[in-house]
């Protein structure tokens, strides 16, 4: 085992002594400052070996500070969009020409029974494909205006997971187990590498507008890992909560109280002056005062022009909730600009018989056509607006969802039921090939056959994207050194530049 | 370099992190070689998995005996001879006591989670007894508080929730008596020998509730897994995982959940040893079990003992249930507008209106009468109304719903119209009653129920109307008599003239679906003591029809004395029949009561239109009773109001009301006993086959095992065939025996008092888990935690008492430089508290706590689940003031304030909680609706304690006694006074409420 290579920046008990010296904000902003300038020694000493499979170091008084990676990152940044519900890859973004023709007839050898009840006949798609951008790419009339950027994607076409339920499959997507209270990816990536933006949460949720997801908090919850770690949610239409005080309470009543406040933690630190506890407690309430400027600023779009919002359809008054999720859009790219590490965007809430997620059971092209009126022009847009504003360079964006749907209807449905055999996600950004697709289902959609990869591989490929290699990246848990990726995940080398 | 093949002869130094082999090298080049020989090794070669019955913690309790460090003056109890010579090795010194002040407050948050009152603190600081400590301490431990405080604990090991998890996250109701028992298990010092066999097996202790430790883990429910078999395989298999889980660490500190794919990377737990242990909950499944407490066996006795009395009292009321009417007497009808009810000029002062009966809203059916005006009109030429307020009439009601359109005093008003009218607060019923000034000659009374014609619904279509000149001598001079209930299919009572008879018939005439059924059909006798006659010897039935070839439906079980569909008669007409109870002499006889089925499980076949018939010694047949003045049958109806004491006489009407008041009792006592408590727990069963699953996969299943112990630990197989129950208690016989348990225990108690255990990894002790900070220290705590008998408040008091709990917390710090996590315990290591303690601390300070103990939890949401998810209560009153224990925990959704202060979310097992400082925290507790109010309570409770006094001195100080049992210093008085006379003491208890002093363990 190799000592660390910085012993003052790394040891928490080093910093603990001089823990009244954290409240010194200019010391603070030089150490930050440290932080992002040891990056580059880090992936010196990574590549020649000398680093060892240590978790990060926190430091109690400054957990969100930045932290090194474990090598020389492609991404800074992260945005996950997260579509929940399932969508059908066979509706989206995988041409199966043999399911058209076998439109109708059973499928051979396969399930009798499926996670809602018995299957019915192969279904095609109930979308018309044609080819997209320069590769070619056939993708379907759902989704044009993502078709339209197709040249800049690359497509996973082999994701299995471990489940056919939504909740656990969303654990299984977001934490990388199916049980609940495994750290989120978000989280993870917080603990790894603290936040660019001493402002900002590092790790923002932003649940539909509709309503949360089927696996709610668990998406975006810390776990095991300190609370410091943990997804903040808000959105364009619900603010951070207890951000303010209630109306009820005046200018001059809140001012007093924090002046009292301050007053009597000054006083209490200086009988204590060595406790680094205290000066952490302290300075958590300084980022509080900061986020009570920082979030209601970023939150209000109004001073985003017409033609921003006409871009993402945050001005679509005949459809709003499209507008609103375009809004919620548009708070994503926010943050990114701020340096907001991880953010989350979900598509779609909870179990609503296909209402109001991708969950297309019984009445899916109905259900379909609502759904991708909301999703596909935002997203579009969202993508579009990184890349203009160079964001994209530095920050990777991936398209999942939970599982796939299978190639037969449910008997006596116009719906596909769960499929976790073998579904579609794509990638976008820093570090991703252009306009590639790797991995392949068989020719009906039922399973992937071509490359088979699982949700640990993808999440591997996110760390990795980060400077994160996920083997190194662990926690102690209950006598276990827990990971993201449990015992597994590959690097899917062939998506990335 | 790499330090991992001398790792196991090292004692941890004191700044070695957790896992010890990083920073090794470092470690010995500051100067841990020196310590290393100081204190000597009490660990042999680390082992390979291969030999891992040599890792320390799977050895036999070591003999020790506590050491004599150089200063003899300093230790109160062996506890500090370790400690301290440790220190001295580290060329350390403690850090000198805490006051008794900062030592009591320490105590009491530890120990009960609630500071001491400034009048608990003043009584402990005045009394200078030797003992005053030793007596505190006691004093908590006795506390009921104690157990709420330490159940947390075990609570988040087991990871406790009221909610099953996972998306649906529906509620699981019978959580809490789980939760209750670790409470009251606790408070009484059960022994850690019954403590842990009557989690595993406490059904067969007596202590059914126990068992919800089995099952205290997420579980898919039916529906959400997946309709192929391989689903179901794979939730039954991670159900059995999770109670390894539990009892793996939590019991025994290994994670032996984790070899369920593979044998364990680091500890020598193979996956044949997963599949074994699990074979000891192959008998167990995940459901809702009975509590058979000898509570709960007194009341299923009392229950039995009740049922005949109710039998009885429903006979006796009967007697009073309104007389059938036959014949087309036809019934005066209400009109919504006008009623004029004209009686004979009599002398009046009191006038009383009962309504009996309101008629049918269409879409809200029976609901509260209303009446805009109620006039009472003088006899005479000149007749005017005399009940008006104006005029000096009174005017009581039965009782009123409020509102600006509906109040009584509208009655006598003057004004008509809905807006200006009385609304009765009863279902279809109420009274009026209209006292004069003084007595007047009165002929007629008009009422309405909205003169306006606007509204026609609330309308009363039965009532009486009496009048008189005092109040206890009312005579009737009107009665409408209402339509009686809907026919039920539960119980029917036709009432009658009494009437002397041999024969009585029922004849059915149409009926709700198929052919009529009967249970039972009763005749009683008139008189005193009425009987059933029909069941008298002697008697013979005939029908109509009867179904053919069936053994639940015949003729003869109308009069066997049994209820129910399987003891019944069916005709073999479709709607109709009859049947015909001939006595073999005389009856006299005034009611027929009749079922479909009494217990309520049928409601079809019952019989909507029918008639009652007695013959007269003429032979001709009399109808008695019928269908035709009931209501329609209306199964979509809420249970109308009971329609008794209608039409009685004024004695027979008190005994009715004496009878009703009875049932009532008896009908909420009965309820009360019958819903006897239940626990989530285990459902025991005989056990299943166990068979290792490669890895870990249901669908590949691979040798068959047995329950066996852990092969490390000394492997032991149970026979095959040996049963659920002998399994557990086999299991928890082994689990209290083995060393390991009990040094886990003892260190878990350690934790909860210094905040790290003896042991940083108090799950794991296995050979990845960090060693022991005081290797002799633990293995001297676990032998005298067997010797007190598995007790432990007896090791709460070895340790509070010691005076290394009673260092101060402040740095040294020369001393942080050599132990910065102050593992050697150089000073007491003080931390934030919970967030259980700063919530009920706060609510203890402002004098809002609810102390009540036990039962369902109080929400924290205003919704559970679905579309809106989880939207918090943000503000608190009841039950919502009771300590957060008692909240029903949702599982993976935290609370939407206190939470954030690492609150474990009951996904997985959380062995130690972890002190984080956030922004969200600081929003939270700054900024919440909670904070504020509860700031607002406070600021309201110091200006009552400081009654008289309105000196913002005098309040700012005693504020600071409540929330910090202190006083402030003078010149932080000074600082802080001019903003309180500016703003009040509200902020300033808001600040105090997040201010770190009040937020950390002195």
């Amino acid at each position: 085992m190799t000592p660390p290579p910085s012993s003052t920046l790394r040891r928490p008990e080093a910093l603990s002594v001089t823990g009244r010296h954290l409240l010194d904000r200019r010391q603070f902003f030089a150490r930050t400052a440290t932080g992002l300038g040891g990056v580059a020694l880090t992936s010196l000493l990574g590549a020649e070996g000398l680093l060892g499979a240590t978790p990060p170091v926190i430091d109690p008084g400054h957990p969100y500070r930045p932290r090194m990676p474990h090598h020389e990152p492609r991404a800074r940044r992260i945005l996950v969009i997260f579509c929940a519900g399932a969508v059908s890859q066979l509706e989206t973004w995988d041409y199966k020409p043999e399911l058209i023709r076998q439109d109708g007839r059973p499928l051979v050898g396969g399930p009798a029974v499926t996670f809602q009840g018995p299957a019915g006949n192969l279904a095609r798609p109930q979308y018309e494909f044609r080819p997209r951008g320069q590769s070619g790419k056939m993708i379907s009339d759902l989704v044009p205006h993502l078709g339209e950027l197709v040249d800049d994607l690359a497509f996973v076409h082999s994701l299995t997971s471990k489940t056919n339920t939504h909740g656990p499959a969303e654990n299984f997507l977001s934490t990388g187990f199916v049980p609940d209270g495994f750290p989120s990816i978000g989280a993870w990536v917080s603990y790894a590498l603290g936040s660019e933006n001493q402002d900002l949460p590092a790790f923002v949720a932003i649940p539909d507008p509709r309503g949360v997801p089927q696996a709610s908090v668990n998406n975006w919850a810390p776990g095991f890992l300190p609370a410091e770690f943990q997804g903040t949610s808000f959105s364009a239409k619900d603010p951070i909560r207890n951000l303010l005080p209630p109306d009820s309470v005046t200018p001059a009543s809140d001012r007093a109280a924090r002046a009292l406040l301050q007053e009597i933690n000054r006083r209490h630190l200086e009988r204590n002056p060595d406790d680094g506890s205290l000066a952490a407690r302290i300075s958590s309430y300084e980022l509080a005062a900061r986020m009570q400027l920082s979030v209601p600023e970023i939150s209000d779009l109004s001073s985003e022009p017409a033609y921003v919002l006409r871009s993402y359809g945050a001005d679509d008054t005949a459809n709003p909730t499209k507008a609103s999720f375009a809004r919620n859009c548009i708070l994503a790219r926010r943050l990114i600009e701020r340096g907001v590490r991880f953010v989350q965007l979900f598509n779609g809430a909870y179990a609503s018989g296909g209402a109001l997620n991708w969950d297309g059971h019984n009445k899916l092209k109905e259900q379909y056509d609502v759904h991708a009126q909301i999703m596909d022009q935002p997203v579009a847009a969202l993508i579009r607006d990184l890349r203009q504003r160079g964001l994209l360079e530095d920050t990777v964006v991936v398209w999942c969802t939970e599982f796939g749907r299978m190639p037969m209807f449910q008997k006596g449905a116009q719906g596909r039921d769960h499929n976790p055999d073998g579904f579609t996600c794509w990638l976008t950004g820093a570090g991703v090939r252009s306009g590639v697709s790797f991995g392949g289902t068989d020719e009906l959609g039922r399973k992937a056959v071509e490359n088979v990869l699982s949700i640990h591989d993808l999440n591997a490929t996110l760390l990795h994207l980060l400077g994160l290699n996920h083997e190194q990246l662990t926690y102690e848990h209950n006598g276990v050194s827990r990971r993201l990726t449990d015992v597994h995940g590959h690097v899917i080398r062939q998506v990335l530049v | 370099m790499r330090n991992d093949k001398i790792q196991g002869v090292l004692t941890p130094g004191p700044d070695l992190p957790s896992r010890a082999r990083f920073g090794v090298g470092r470690w010995i080049r500051r100067g841990g070689l020196l310590l290393l020989c100081a204190v000597g090794a009490v660990l042999a070669d680390q082992p390979d998995r291969s030999d891992g019955q040599e890792h320390w913690a799977f050895r036999p309790l070591a003999e020790v005996l506590p050491p004599t460090p150089r200063d003899s003056t300093w230790a109160r109890s062996p506890v500090d001879s370790f400690v301290l010579a440790r220190l001295e090795a580290a060329g350390l010194t403690p850090a000198p006591p805490a006051d008794r002040r900062t030592w009591m407050r320490r105590v009491s948050l530890d120990l009960i989670g609630l500071p001491p009152t400034p009048e608990e603190q003043e009584a402990f600081l005045r009394n200078e007894e030797p003992d005053a400590e030793a007596r505190w301490v006691e004093f908590l431990l006795a506390s009921p508080r104690y157990g709420e405080r330490w159940a947390q604990y075990w609570l988040d090991l087991v990871r406790y929730a009221d909610t099953h998890g996972f998306e649906v996250n529906t509620e699981r109701p019978n959580a809490w008596p789980y939760r209750d028992y670790v409470i009251r298990a606790l408070n009484e010092d059960r022994p850690f020998k019954r403590f842990v066999t009557e989690q595993l097996a406490g059904d067969t202790l007596g202590e059914d509730a126990a068992t919800g430790f089995l099952v205290t883990a997420a579980a898919l429910l039916p529906g959400q897994i997946g309709q192929d078999d391989a689903s179901k395989r794979l939730a039954r298999q991670d159900e059995l995982t999770e109670i390894v889980h539990n009892v793996g660490e939590a019991l025994l500190g290994l994670s032996v959940g984790c070899a369920r794919c593979h044998d364990h990377k680091f500890d020598p737990i193979s996956q044949r040893d997963f599949f074994a242990t699990q074979a000891f909950f192959a008998g167990v499944d995940y459901g809702d079990r009975p509590i058979r407490t000898p509570e709960a066996e007194a009341r299923r006795r009392e229950a039995e003992a009740l049922k005949p009395q109710l039998v009885d009292v429903e006979s006796a009321l009967s007697q009073f249930e309104p007389l059938a009417r036959t014949g087309a007497e036809p019934r005066r009808e209400s009109d919504p507008r006008r009623n004029e009810i004209t009686f004979a000029p009599q002398s009046v002062r009191v006038l009383r209106f009962t309504i009996h009966e309101a008629n049918r809203h269409p879409n809200l059916g029976v609901i509260e009468p209303c009446l805009d005006e109620f006039e009472v009109f003088s006899a005479g030429s000149s007749s005017t109304n005399v009940a008006l307020a104006a005029a000096g009439a009174k005017v009581t009601v039965s009782g009123s719903k409020l509102s600006d359109k509906h109040r009584p005093e509208h009655l006598t008003d003057g004004r008509y119209g809905n807006d200006h009218s009385w609304m009765s607060d009863e279902v279809g019923r109420g009274w009026v009653q209209i006292e004069l000034p003084e007595e007047r000659a009165v002929e007629r009374v008009v009422w309405g129920r909205d003169r306006e014609g606007q509204f026609a619904d609330r309308l009363a279509t039965a009532y009486t109307l009496e009048v008189g000149t005092k109040v206890g001598d009312l005579k009737r001079v009107a009665f409408v008599p209402p339509l009686r209930l809907a026919v039920s299919p539960k119980r029917n009572t036709d009432r009658f003239a009494p009437v002397t008879t041999r024969r009585v018939r029922l004849t059915i005439t149409a009926c709700t679906t198929l052919e009529p059924c009967l249970d039972e059909l009763e005749v009683f006798s008139m008189g005193p003591s009425p009987t059933n006659v029909a069941r008298q010897p002697g008697v013979r039935l005939t029908a109509s029809s009867t179904l053919p070839e069936s053994t639940e439906h015949r003729l003869e079980h109308l009069n066997d004395g049994q209820y129910g569909n399987g003891r019944s008669w069916i005709s073999h007409e479709t709607g109709q029949g009859w049947v015909d109870v001939e006595f073999p002499g005389d009856v006299t006889v005034d009611r027929v009561i009749w079922g479909r089925d009494r217990t309520g499980q049928f409601t079809d076949r019952l019989p909507t239109a029918y008639r009652i018939e007695v013959q007269d010694g003429a032979g001709r047949w009399l109808e008695v009773a019928g269908s035709t003045d009931r209501r329609p049958y209306a199964p979509e109806d809420k249970a109308p109001p009971p329609a008794a004491l209608v039409g009685l006489e004024p004695g027979e009407r008190q005994e009715a009301e004496r009878v009703l008041e009875h049932r009532k009792t008896l009908q909420r006592r009965l309820t009360e006993l019958s819903q006897g408590p239940q626990v989530f727990g285990g459902i025991f069963k005989s056990p299943e086959v166990i068979r290792v699953l490669r890895r870990g996969d249901p669908e590949q299943p691979g040798d068959l095992v047995r329950p066996s112990r852990l092969s490390v630990l000394g492997s032991q197989d149970l026979a095959a065939e040996a049963s659920d129950p002998e399994r557990r208690q086999a299991l928890a016989q082994w689990i209290v025996e083995t060393p390991l348990s009990a040094r886990v225990w003892v260190n878990r108690i350690w934790q909860g008092h210094f905040g790290v255990g003896l042991v940083e990894t108090a799950n794991d002790f296995g050979i990845k888990g960090a060693l022991p900070s005081h290797p002799e220290l633990l293995e001297w705590l676990a032998r005298e935690f067997r010797r007190s008998g598995g007790s432990l408040k007896q090791l709460h008091r070895l340790l509070v008492l010691s005076a290394t709990y009673r260092q101060s917390s402040r740095i040294d710090p020369q001393a942080l430089a050599v132990d910065a996590s102050c593992r050697l315990l150089w000073r007491y290591p003080s931390r934030r508290l919970e967030a259980e303690v700063i919530r009920d601390s706060m609510l203890a300070v402002n004098g809002r706590l609810d102390l009540k103990m036990g039962g369902p939890g109080f929400n924290l949401f205003r919704s559970r689940g679905g579309l809106d998810g989880f939207p918090p209560i943000e503000t608190f009153s009841g039950d919502g003031l009771r300590r957060l224990i008692y909240s029903h925990k949702v599982r993976m959704e935290r609370d939407a304030v206190f939470a954030a202060f690492d609150c474990p979310d009951a996904g997985q097992i959380t062995g130690r909680r972890r002190q984080s400082n956030t922004p969200l925290q600081a929003l939270n507790l700054f900024n919440s609706r909670f904070t504020l109010e509860e700031s607002d309570h406070f600021a309201a409770r110091v200006r009552a304690d400081v009654l008289g006094t309105a000196s913002a001195e005098v309040q700012v100080r005693r504020a600071y006694q409540l929330v910090l049992g202190r006083e402030p210093e003078p010149d932080e008085a000074r600082a802080i006074l001019p903003l309180v006379k500016e703003q009040g003491l509200a902020p300033l208890c808001r600040a105090l409420y997040n201010s770190s002093e009040f937020l950390v363990l002195p």
